[in-house]
């Protein structure tokens, strides 16, 4: 299992170098000279532009420059935004459980319906409910997660009057936020109703992003029971008198979900981008919503920054999932 | 009253209008303490059939039968529930393939004790211990650590006395064993039917014995039938169809043993393969491949009759000397 | 969606047929797609999209950027309120709908493919020097492919963006990198499978020269998985494009690009559905074809899944 560890350990830190020589060179590309623009159409004189120069590093060489780049990631300085002047970092830390809440959330709302749907399909191999889903699935797989969220506004917001349109809380309530996770910090205040107001924002944004997600599991699910119901073991276990609920639960399930947690794990960059849209439409106070207005502002060490962390968190879940899966999977726990 | 009766079950696949009957209209029963062997090619039908046994037939498959009574028990008429309870416990059943019959994901111990589980209940300490019992019965060196072992660190061999060990563990009254040796080493296979046979001995059980090795079942077995596409061609004790097979397929199916080719330059064969879904002959199921057929069995199936005190499927059963019977010309080899 | 796609070992033709001709590859795998209703639909509605995009000059009722001042957001024809000259409505500045979702197609569809081809020509370049060279070459490129594919392709495609400025080729080059490095895997996995099969080792005896040996000999046997992958990734292209300029970085208005023409619409979600309704639907619409038919070629041209 520690080999195991130290294997993925290993095929990651090339691509995490990589990852980051990427993201500095993101910014040398830009087309002008990144001091006129940083100071827009103010303008600088010649020291002012020198002193600037001198205080970004741009003087330096270019692998000095990166050097210096890869010593400020590893203690945790990712620059300072050029708008707001607050270390990118920061920023960064106060808007992430906002993300992490709502791909949570997105996540648990995928595996709770593709899963149970994927295995009902399965089962019910070539019924109206597997064709159902299977619909479902490819139509979820294909949506454009934006308009599905206008959509869902448009029906359930605007049409309905049954959730909010925007935002994680109604402006009745101020949380002073504790943990940032907008459903915990309500259940721990005094307010009452914030927490049904917090689960009530949330509804909308799950179901956008998680649809996606949703529709892969689904599908994931039911090819691999169908491949799991074939095995001899599952009809050894039906000969041993076992009731037909116990062998697909027990039985298969389990050996289902092995390839299910994968691609479960390979959902977190499919949320991380959703996130970028649901976020926008829904005015989620999150990573992507910040991302797209530094885009829009261009904001670059804040770009920069953004990505570098999004995919250093994509690399880290990445490595979990595997993790996981050794200890889900028998087969590969034991593999030295 | 005989502990499994079967009469003229039969198993169909495919469409309603054209079926395909992977099992024929097949009889037998087996008693406490006897061993019934099943003898045919692969594609024969003899696992269908025990499958149907088990009531392990899916949706698409149908399953009609006279009879199918364990112990005096309807088993095709009873509710679900019911039969589960029989199946696993009265009625146990081994797979081909040890190394895919068990659950990867579940250690040796959970999936023994699953069955004692549902089947009998008790605490979870008793449970291990009739476990560890099993596993010292089966003949599982070291068992105690074996318990804890998955599927992937055992050998073929002990996955099968695992398997057995399995099927035993509710003390059954009929084990089905099909194709228990096939999967493995040349020599585990005797150790393992050793130990099936100690097993069938000890505790007066009935065994149905499933295997396309003559030679295997007929030290085994007291009773064989002989099963070719779906029917049963040949039914007898186990001595006398060897010294004296009435049906053609009987007889090629000895001549083919490598102990019977003695003097011969190379194994003897029987040339074709067993008619699958599509390619049925209209008159009887052999006669592409038999030696002896002619006209009529081109023309119709035979039926079962009694010949000598045996049940056989053919026109012209054969004599003491292995020549047909009722041939005028007689030899047409 | 599948980057292991097993590579088809050239498919050893139907050896075990026992009477007739065998069937030419191309019509059996016709016969396969044609099994597959989905698959089929699928064709249809690329087909329909096709011609709509093709003939959108002629067929569109109005010009797609043409504001007609004095119908501002009308309702669809069968709506209280309808303009009866405009069939979908018309949007906040008076265009017509309908002409600009014709239009929409036009792009969507040029976007698709020429995002994939472009990628599809890098990507097979790569890949084939990759698997071809071997060595630190091969390890060198994959690895830069492994670095891409670390991002989420949405958020690669917004980074590339972000440095080339908006804009709708700027999108599509954006999208055409974030593919990249799917085709680059799929053709390396299938060129060094091939690699070692007797025919190319044959013409190396025979003198063939690297690039020869690459493009001429090695390359039509790894195809079946690219045109799957490729048809996949016209939808994905397709619904990237259509997001980058709903977030104001791809297609820029008047340009009657679906995901812009949502982008515009957003702040009516409350008061006319139909503005958010149609163009959305269209990307869905034309997505899921294009899904229907990658998955639909992918069971047709893999030889594992045949009988």
């Amino acid at each position: 299992m520690l080999g195991f560890l130290f294997r993925r350990l290993g095929d990651i830190i090339p691509t995490f170098f990589g990852v980051t020589l990427l993201v500095f060179f993101l910014i040398r590309l830009i087309p002008g000279d990144p001091i006129l623009m940083l100071a827009g159409e103010r303008g600088v004189d010649a020291a002012r532009y020198a002193e600037l120069q001198a205080q970004y590093g741009f003087d330096q060489p270019i692998i000095v420059q990166y050097f210096d780049y890869l010593m400020g990631v590893f203690q945790g300085d990712l620059g300072k935004s050029f708008v707001t002047k607050k270390p990118v970092l920061d920023e960064f830390l106060v808007l992430f459980p906002a993300t992490v809440e709502l791909g949570l959330t997105g996540i648990l709302f995928a595996v709770c319906f593709g899963v149970p749907f994927g295995v009902l399909a399965a089962i019910n191999r070539g019924k109206w409910i597997d064709h159902l889903t299977m619909s479902v699935s490819l139509t979820g797989y294909s949506m454009p997660i934006f308009w599905w969220a206008l959509l869902l506004i448009m029906f359930f917001s605007t049409t309905l009057g049954w959730t909010p349109v925007s935002g994680r809380l109604s402006v009745m309530y101020y949380i002073e936020p504790t943990t940032g996770f907008m459903l915990i910090d309500t259940l721990l205040s005094d307010e009452k109703g914030a927490f049904i107001s917090a689960l009530r924002h949330m509804i909308l944004p799950t179901i956008a992003l998680g649809t996606i997600p949703m529709a892969v599991i689904a599908r994931m699910t039911r090819s691999s029971m169908l491949e799991v119901l074939g095995e001899e073991y599952i009809r050894v276990a039906r000969a041993k008198g076992l009731s037909p609920l116990r062998v697909i639960m027990v039985h298969a399930l389990r050996n289902a979900l092995i390839p299910v947690i994968t691609v479960i794990g390979l959902q977190v960059g499919v949320l991380l981008a959703g996130a970028i849209l649901t976020e926008t439409i829904f005015s989620w106070p999150g990573i992507g919503k910040w991302i797209i207005e530094a885009m829009n502002r261009r904001d670059y060490p804040t770009i920069q920054g953004g990505i570098l962390m999004i995919a250093f968190l994509v690399m880290g879940v990445n490595l979990i999932v595997d993790l996981l899966y050794g200890v889900v999977n028998p087969r590969i726990r034991h593999k030295r | 009253m005989a502990l499994l009766e079967v009469k003229n079950l039969t198993v169909e696949f495919g469409s309603e209008d054209k079926p395909f009957r992977a099992v024929d209209s097949v009889s037998y029963s087996i008693d406490r303490g006897e061993v019934l062997g099943i003898v045919g090619e692969s594609g024969s039908g003899k696992s269908v059939s025990s499958l149907a046994v088990m009531g392990l037939i899916d949706f698409p498959g149908r399953v009609t039968a006279d009879a199918l009574t364990f112990d005096g028990q309807d088993l095709l008429g009873m509710p679900a529930k019911r039969r589960r309870e029989i199946t696993g416990k009265d009625i146990a059943m081994i797979f081909q393939d040890p190394m895919s019959a068990l659950n990867p994901c579940f250690t040796v111990e959970a999936q023994i004790m699953e069955a004692l589980k549902v089947h009998e209940g008790g605490s979870k300490k008793q449970r291990r211990e009739r476990t560890l019992e099993l596993l010292n019965q089966v003949g599982i060196p070291d068992p105690k650590s074996r318990m804890t072992a998955y599927p992937h660190q055992l050998s073929g061999g002990m996955s099968q006395r695992i398997v057995i060990a399995m099927a035993i563990a509710c003390k059954p009254r009929l084990l089905i064993a099909d194709e228990p040796t096939t999967a493995l080493d040349v020599t585990i296979q005797a150790q393992i039917i050793d130990l099936l046979l100690k097993l069938q001995e000890d505790s007066d059980m009935g065994l149905l014995l499933i295997t396309h090795d003559l030679a295997l079942v007929s030290e085994a077995a007291n009773r064989i039938q002989v099963m070719y596409a779906g029917q049963l061609f040949e039914s007898g004790p186990a001595d006398s169809i060897f010294s004296a097979p009435r049906h053609p397929y009987t007889q090629a199916l000895l001549e083919a043993l490598p102990e019977r080719s003695e003097g011969h330059d190379r194994l003897r064969t029987i040339p074709g393969v067993v008619p699958g879904q599509y390619d049925r002959p209209a008159g009887c199921l052999l006669a592409p491949r038999c030696r002896y057929a002619n006209e009529s069995c081109v023309a119709a199936r035979p039926e079962v009759s009694d010949f000598n005190g045996r049940d056989v499927r053919c026109f012209y059963p054969l004599n003491d000397q292995g020549q047909p019977t009722g041939l005028n010309t007689g030899g047409t080899v | 969606m599948s980057e292991n796609t097993t590579p088809s070992a050239a498919p050893a033709a139907n050896v075990a047929e026992p009477m007739g001709a065998p069937p030419s590859p191309l019509r059996e795998t016709w016969d396969y797609f044609r099994k597959n209703r989905g698959a089929y639909v699928g064709l249809i509605v690329i087909a329909i999209i096709l011609f709509l995009a093709l003939t959108a000059q002629w067929i569109a009722p109005y010009d797609p950027i043409a504001q007609d001042r004095t119908a501002f957001l009308k309702p669809p024809i069968w709506m209280d309120g309808a303009d009866p000259r405009y069939i979908l409505g018309t949007d906040a500045v008076g265009r017509d709908i309908l002409s600009r979702l014709i239009h929409g197609a036009q792009l969507s569809v040029s976007i698709g493919v020429f995002v994939v081809i472009l990628s599809m020509i890098a990507g097979i370049v790569l890949g084939m020097v990759a698997g071809y060279f071997r060595g630190w070459v091969e390890v060198g490129i994959m690895r830069l492919m492994d670095i891409m594919l670390a991002l989420p392709s949405l958020i690669m495609a917004l980074a590339i963006v972000a440095i080339l400025g908006p804009g709708l080729e700027n999108a599509m080059l954006a999208i055409a990198i974030v593919q990249l490095p799917h085709y680059v895997r799929l053709t390396r996995a299938s060129v060094v499978s091939e690699l070692n099969k007797e025919y190319v080792i044959a013409s190396q005896i025979a003198g063939a020269g690297h690039v020869r040996q690459m493009f001429v000999n090695i390359l039509p046997n790894c195809m079946a998985p690219l045109i799957v992958q490729g048809t996949l990734g016209i939808s994905s292209a397709i619904l990237d494009a259509a997001a980058l300029g709903f977030l104001g970085l791809g297609a820029q208005p008047p340009l009657p690009e679906w995901g812009t023409m949502l982008s515009e619409a957003r702040e009516f979600v409350g008061s006319a559905w139909w503005v958010i309704t149609f163009p959305g639907l269209c990307i869905l619409v034309t997505v899921l074809a294009f899904n229907l038919m990658g998955d639909g070629l992918r069971d047709a041209l893999d030889p594992k899944m045949k009988r």
